[in-house]
């Protein structure tokens, strides 16, 4: 960068001193011998339609950050608690009512009195699943998702499907959210249940623009819902409890939308489907030790003590519910119906149509809302990661102006949308996608611990070892039971996308695989000036001042020059020869005349016969195909020209031996050409 | 009885730092910014290339040296993370005193700011250079020198 220099006058003659301009200053900052970083101002575009569009852009998603400024802010316990748990503590608001949908067919009040006996085995499943989880926050300090854990410890086939069932457990954690937010919104509001997809149009946007403008999850936006729902959640349990204890729990008339009683055998089959229903609750478990590296220190030790206390909690309201739900016999209603949810019927039964009721409902729907946002934190880095390790395209891994992954944010907004539509909104239609994928999460994540606990030998590696041993066997267990009970009411979807998602990464990580290895270079091999002769080629519609332009180009690369002008009438090719001998000394001009009308066709044979025409003795040339362009001055005029030379560097591209140069002509420089040529009249005036 | 001072006054309006690229450029950068900020000044970076008798003065020296460009591109970097714009000014002299002095006064500067390493000459001595006491006797704005401490120069 050469700067003015301005000479400036000084208080004696001898102290004249010189300001040197800075022109790299606006742009870059030197940090280094030869190195510079750019600043914000050398990613503004230049055009008035590329600014207007970067304002507009900034205006909604915020001016762009710069890499250094990312938060890096470490968690305490209790504000992990809130931001790591929204997830799984707000499944207790559908887990309940997902069992008691399955044993309503039963009948019989009394098969409803097992919801109880299902949600303490769930909870007995919670237990071990946090107790196994706990040994992933010790073992990796840097964050154990089941794609690290299983690649790392089992093979990257394993990886790759934990990936996957992760991709599908994230979009399905933002679509159940989302429609049970809704639904407890609607408990309050029924008429909402008539707007459910623009509601959810709405919440997804906000919750993507959020996202794009660099929302992170440390903010106190977390903690207010979360506790405040786990306090009020605590609440009803306790007074139902009371209310239990105290004689004064009776049974309440059914709700007008409610399911009616089936006539269906309580069997065991029913009482595994209610089991899987109810294992939703165990959804957004895993967070915990996905987040690891963001907890203060010692990291592991607080990860693993929050992800008790979770549990507990999240163990605690959903038998809770499920007991105060049984105890004033309340039944769901029906689906479609915009009814109240079960926990929205617990709630009013506790509270009654108090204030608390509706503070309830509030903090139920943005818990899940929130639970939704974490699928937005943990989507696009898991989708970035695999991008980097070349399992997804490389534009998942790239972070946009607010150092998000916007790639991810994006395609996860539409899927989960998408999915909103295609399932009508509907909570309970959803939902047998959904434990699918969390389970075979847990399963790989688990075996992966297993191994890792024989391959590291830490101290008291073997009890480790079976306490992950049992979690994987359990969930692999209720894997099974949940894929065989929930398949023909959609898991069916989730067995057929898992394999597709792999072989579509594995796909994926090829094909970078093979472009690696032929741009790869040995590392000895040293570049040296190229040793083959070079020629040009000058495609010429006529002769304007690009086509000088290029000319000037190409005498720059090689004297070996000529211009070729392919032309359908006879008379124009001589006209134009004679101008060109005379305009353009020195470079020959080769005419080729295409009766049939073509260009492209002519020119590409021309360059065949003159590869063929080179002597065989001798290394193949360089052929430089110099383009002349015309450079418009706005987009909307440049859909008028160029459309020959986009045309021909289209076909040039995959030629071997040949280079396309482009020859930009812009109106800015016609100066260099002035005085503007005088128009010839023509013969007809 | 006197009068106490206004200690409320700002302590400057436009300040011009000289930088040189040493250690204690941080330093005075930060405590400009700092004071800067408290009283909405303004902070010009002054950075003196000095050239010698052999070449004449609008030879193309500091433009085309990324040493003395980084000199004040840290300077930014600087002034960045303590949330304050610095204008930044490059300039070729034969003599660094007379044209920080020059540079300030052009400015209307109300404060010149110099960082001072510290260092002794052969034999002893506390060597202050000749660049400060120009600046003292010919500065028509307040002059702050910010001496590095001693350890800190030794170590550096």
């Amino acid at each position: 960068m050469i700067g003015g220099r301005r000479p400036l006058p000084g208080r004696k003659l001898a102290d004249r001193r010189v300001r040197v301009e800075r022109p790299h200053s606006p742009y870059f900052r030197y940090t280094g011998p030869g190195q510079m970083v750019a600043k914000q101002a050398a990613s503004v575009p230049l055009t008035k339609a590329g600014r207007l569009i970067f304002r507009a852009r900034s205006l909604v998603f915020g001016r762009p950050l710069a890499s250094e400024e990312e938060i890096g802010e470490r968690l305490a316990k209790k504000k992990a608690l809130a931001i790591f748990s929204s997830d799984a503590i707000s499944s207790s608001a559908y887990a309940t009512e997902e069992i008691l949908r399955v044993l309503i067919i039963a009948g019989a009040a009394g098969a409803l009195a097992y919801s109880i006996g299902v949600s303490i085995a769930i909870a007995l499943l919670l237990t071990v699943v946090s107790f196994s989880y706990r040994q992933v926050c010790r073992a990796y300090p840097n964050g154990g998702g089941a794609y690290i854990v299983a690649r790392q410890n089992l093979a990257p086939i394993f990886g790759l499907i934990a990936a996957a069932a992760l991709l599908i457990d994230y979009v399905m954690t933002v679509a159940v959210s989302t429609a049970s937010a809704i639904q407890q919104i609607q408990s309050i509001l029924p008429a909402a249940y008539d707007y459910r997809l623009e509601i959810a149009f709405v919440s997804i946007s906000l919750i993507t623009i959020g996202n794009l403008r660099g929302l992170r999850e440390s903010g106190n936006i977390f903690a207010v819902p979360t506790y405040l729902f786990v306090g009020l959640a605590l609440l009803i349990v306790i007074g139902g409890f009371i209310r239990i204890v105290t004689g004064s729990a009776h049974a309440l008339p059914p709700q007008p939308d409610a399911v009616p009683l089936g006539t269906e055998q309580l069997s065991i089959f029913l009482l595994l489907k209610a089991f899987a229903g109810g294992s939703v609750a165990l959804t957004g478990v895993e967070a915990i030790a996905n987040g690891v590296p963001a907890f203060k220190k010692p990291e592991a030790k607080n990860a693993a003590n929050t992800m008790i206390t979770m549990a507990i909690l999240l163990g605690v309201i959903f038998i809770g519910i499920t007991i105060v739900a049984h105890a004033f016999a309340i039944v769901p209603s029906t689906d479609n119906s915009g009814g109240p949810t079960v926990v929205a019927l617990v709630a009013g039964t506790i509270f009654g149509a108090s204030p608390l009721f509706y503070l309830f409902q509030i903090a139920t729907a943005l818990i899940l809302f929130l639970a939704a946002n974490t699928s937005f934190n943990a989507f696009p880095r898991l989708a970035a990661i695999l991008a980097a390790d070349g399992y997804m395209p490389r534009q998942f891994s790239f972070r946009g102006d607010r150092l998000a992954y916007s790639w991810g944010i994006v395609l996860l907004a539409g899927i989960a949308f998408a999915l909103l539509v295609l399932f009508n909104g509907d909570t309970h239609a959803l939902i047998p996608l959904y434990s699918v994928g969390v389970f075979v999460c847990f399963t790989l994540s688990q075996s992966g611990m297993v191994k890792h606990w024989f391959l590291t030998r830490e101290t008291g590696w073997w009890w480790r070892a079976i306490v992950n041993a049992f979690g994987g066997v359990l969930t692999f267990v209720v894997l099974i039971v949940v894929t065989s009970v929930k398949f023909q009411n959609g898991a069916y979807l989730v067995i057929i996308l898992i394999p597709v998602l792999v072989a579509m990464m594995l796909f994926i990580q090829r094909q970078y695989s093979a472009s690696q290895r032929q741009l790869a270079i040995r590392p000895d091999f040293v570049a040296r000036p190229p040793h083959r002769e070079e020629r040009v080629v000058i495609p010429i519609p006529g002769l304007t001042r690009a086509v000088i332009q290029a000319v000037n180009v190409g005498r720059s690369i090689s004297d070996d020059i000529r211009a070729v002008f392919v032309s359908e009438d006879p008379d124009a090719a001589i006209e134009m020869r004679a101008r060109w001998e005379r305009q353009v000394p020195g470079v020959p001009l080769v005419v080729v005349e295409s009766p049939y009308r073509a260009l492209v066709g002519p020119f590409l044979a021309y360059l065949d016969v003159l590869d063929r025409a080179w002597p065989p003795d001798k290394p193949e040339p360089i052929t430089f195909v110099v383009v002349p362009e015309y450079v418009a001055r706005h987009w909307w005029e440049r859909i008028l020209y160029n459309q020959s030379a986009k045309r021909l560097r289209t076909v040039l591209v995959g030629r071997p031996h040949t280079v396309v140069v482009n020859a930009p002509y812009r109106r800015e420089e016609e100066t260099r050409f002035d005085p503007p040529p005088v128009p010839e009249p023509t013969s007809e005036t | 009885m006197t009068a106490v001072p206004d200690v409320r006054q700002p302590p400057f309006r436009r300040a011009v730092i000289a930088v040189n690229g040493a250690s204690s450029d941080a330093r005075i950068v930060r405590l400009a910014c700092q004071a800067a900020r408290a009283s909405k000044g303004q902070v010009i970076a002054v950075h003196v290339v000095e050239i010698d008798w052999s070449l004449p003065l609008e030879a193309d020296v500091a433009s085309r040296s990324e040493d003395a460009q980084r000199v004040l591109d840290v300077v930014e970097g600087i002034a960045e993370s303590e949330h304050q714009a610095v204008e930044t000014v490059l300039l070729q002299a034969r003599d660094v005193g007379a044209a920080l002095v020059d540079e300030a006064s052009e400015r209307a500067a109300d404060l010149l700011i110099l960082g001072l390493p510290y260092r002794k000459r052969f034999g002893g001595d506390f060597a202050i250079g000749r660049t400060i006491p120009y600046v003292f006797s010919n500065a028509p704005c307040a002059v702050w020198v910010v001496r590095e401490p001693i350890n800190e120069t030794a170590r550096g």
